[in-house]
């Protein structure tokens, strides 16, 4: 680990508003790093002013020796950036586009090369302004790529994709870490965070609420399992389970986070049979990501 | 290779290929100069009714009808008076019945809503009838009128008056909204966004704009000017140099306040109100379609400092040949461009955001 991504205490405020509180991470590079969090949280905020794009109030950026505030330049033709809404010039095709891209930097990888890593062969003479959102996707995918970045950023990569073209992304990001460059994105997805991210970083109001590797978080946060039953069973506040550490209600379930599963659930055999109750809709599972954040935001991912 | 050069052929190709937009920024030019030199020809013979009783003052009627500057129709009152107040005719000349008097009275009626052809008609009345009166008395008149135009080379249609100022309105309308609602869009769809996340500085992406438009500007500038003389054969002088000087200058203007309009509003629907209200005065004041001589004097003081005020000026002055580079008049306006260029260039890079 020669080099790694250093965020220190970066603070941005609207107005009244402090869209980024005194952020502090850490990424190692070769990593693909998740930032988690709700809308609003200032995910896009944080991302942005690392990419050298805002000003931020306060604080620094680091990669490796290298000061992003200080030499915005250099950090720009060492970083790849895809944006959350970018748009293109509509009436260029997809190769010209590239081009057009290519030619801002000094290193840069071959146009065709990555029209064939993105899948954008049968495209490549397509005007922007006819392609589907998915490949609008993979063309500003392409186009984070182009200068062979050693640090590549993407702001909610998956949007708007279908499950087979998310699958494809994973991919590619997966990839990019293969070849050793650094990922650092944001995600609504928990799938998502789980499967491709190394490290995780939960964020909501500025701040980071936590930060490690999915498994620690869910260890730190959700050393339990989860029973699930459906909410027509009707186990609510009043009842008490043994090993029950706390009851969430989602939809149609309601979910027990226990500490002894097995005290959980022989308790909630025994109660059922007192009450002359059914008992349907039941699971048991091990927490997960999306358990650890709404247990850290109070919030669901995809309010 | 060189950002600058990239992104303005990218700029172009996005041009061309909109081939909606290139028609529209021709379009109204060519219809304008059809439509305004079709009307400029059929105003030149007054249309008259003659109101004559039968068998009377046939001498007029055929002095009048031998005229090239009369298109004459023999009727009665009622209907003369009729299609005049209609505006179907321009004024109706009536002939009295008796006489024995030394001086027969000609009464002349017209429609004082249209003041222009009003005025056409009465001015040219009382030349032929006064001529008609000179020739005919056999007396040698006193005074003779040499009329004879400032352009030494031709006879000046309307058109030759409007291609002037419908180049520098033309120089105004796709300097502004191009600049003014294309960068507001660019902004608002985050195209901005995404060249500022690349080592391309600002400045790049800008002086690519505005080449673009330059070569736009000009190449539909010399498309109109083609169209104009040879097709409506205008004939009108384009010196070279100063006609270039003048666009130049004046896109340099026009491109500035599009820049301060896209700096300081947020969105699109809020550029193209601000861009009407500064574009529709001086389209209709600064001496596009008429001279803006006509005004009450406060308002042509002001007008006269208008960008565009300076750029039909200069322009029309060299096209009509009365105007050299050299000249103190063709100076002013070109020192006019210049402080506007100077204060808005200025506000420009002031206001300019890439947010």
């Amino acid at each position: 680990m020669e080099n790694s991504l250093r965020i220190e205490n970066i603070t941005k405020h609207y107005g009244a508003l402090t869209a980024v509180d005194h952020l502090t991470l850490s990424v190692p590079s070769g990593i693909v790093f998740g930032l988690l969090g709700p809308n609003g949280a200032g995910k896009t905020t944080t991302l942005e002013i690392v990419e050298g794009l805002r000003h931020p109030d306060g604080g620094h950026v680091w990669w490796g020796d290298l000061d992003v505030f200080r030499n915005p330049d250099e950090a720009r033709s060492r970083f790849g950036v895809q944006l959350q809404t970018s748009a293109f010039f509509e009436l260029l095709t997809v190769k010209e586009t590239l081009e057009l891209f290519r030619s801002f930097y000094r290193r840069a990888l071959p146009v065709s090369d990555l029209i064939a890593r993105l899948d954008l062969g049968e495209k490549q003479n397509a005007r922007v302004g006819g392609l589907s959102g998915g490949q609008r996707q993979r063309l500003a995918l392409a186009v984070a790529l182009i200068n062979d970045p050693e640090v590549v950023f993407l702001d909610e990569p998956s949007a708007g994709l279908d499950p087979q073209a998310r699958r494809n992304l994973w991919e590619v990001i997966l990839g990019l870490k293969a070849e050793g460059r650094t990922v650092v994105l944001t995600t609504h997805y928990m799938d998502e965070a789980e499967c491709l991210s190394d490290r995780l970083a939960i964020v909501d109001h500025g701040q980071v609420l936590d930060e490690g590797t999915p498994k620690e978080l869910i260890q730190r946060h959700m050393p339990a399992a989860v029973v699930e039953v459906s909410r027509s069973v009707g186990v609510d506040a009043t009842v008490s389970l043994p090993g029950v550490q706390r009851m969430e209600e989602r939809d149609e379930v309601t979910m027990l986070i226990s500490e002894h599963l097995e005290d959980t659930l022989v308790g909630l055999v025994n109660w059922a049979q007192q009450q002359h109750r059914t008992i349907t809709g039941l699971t048991t599972r091990n927490a997960t990501l999306e358990d650890v954040f709404l247990e850290l935001t109070g919030r669901s991912l995809r309010e | 290779m060189n950002a600058v050069v990239t992104l303005t052929r990218s700029l172009m190709r996005q041009t061309l290929r909109n081939r909606q937009g290139l028609f529209w920024t021709l379009f109204f030019p060519v219809v304008l100069m059809v439509v305004f030199s079709f009307l400029g020809n059929s105003q030149s013979r007054v249309n008259l009714a003659v109101v004559a009783p039968s068998g009377r003052a046939t001498a007029v009627v055929k002095a009048f009808k031998q005229s090239p500057l009369f298109h004459v129709t023999e009727m009665n009152r009622s209907s003369a008076l009729q299609e005049v107040q209609r505006g179907h005719l321009d004024a109706a000349l009536i002939v009295p019945s008796a006489h024995g008097h030394p001086t027969t009275t000609l009464t002349l009626r017209y429609n004082d809503a249209n003041t222009l052809s009003a005025q056409q008609a009465v001015g040219s009345v009382e030349a032929f009838v006064s001529q008609a009166d000179i020739a005919l008395s056999g007396r040698p008149p006193l005074f003779r009128v040499a009329a004879k135009a400032l352009s030494h080379s031709h006879s000046s249609t309307y058109l030759d008056f409007l291609l002037p100022g419908i180049l520098a309105l033309m120089t105004m309308q796709n300097s502004l909204f191009g600049i003014g609602s294309g960068l507001t869009r660019w902004k608002e769809k985050g195209v901005l966004r995404r060249f500022q996340a690349t080592p391309v500085k600002p400045v790049q992406l800008l002086s690519a704009t505005v080449i673009n438009y330059i070569v736009v500007g000009l190449a539909s500038a010399a498309i109109v000017v083609g169209f104009a003389t040879t097709i409506l054969h205008a004939s009108v002088l384009v010196p070279l140099g100063g006609t270039l000087l003048v666009l130049l200058l004046g896109m340099a203007v026009f491109l500035s306040i599009g820049f301060i309009v896209a700096g300081l509003s947020k969105s699109q629907e809020a550029t193209i109100p601000i861009i009407n209200l500064i574009s529709f005065p001086m389209m209709f004041l600064s001496g596009v379609f008429f001279p803006s001589t006509s005004f009450p004097r406060i308002l042509s003081d002001i007008v006269q400092y208008f960008p565009l005020t300076y750029m039909a000026d200069a322009l029309r002055g060299l096209m009509s040949g009365q105007l050299t580079v050299a000249a103190g008049a063709f100076r002013t306006d070109i020192l006019g461009l210049l402080i506007w260029l100077v204060v808005t260039g200025t506000l420009a890079s002031r206001t300019w955001r890439w947010e």
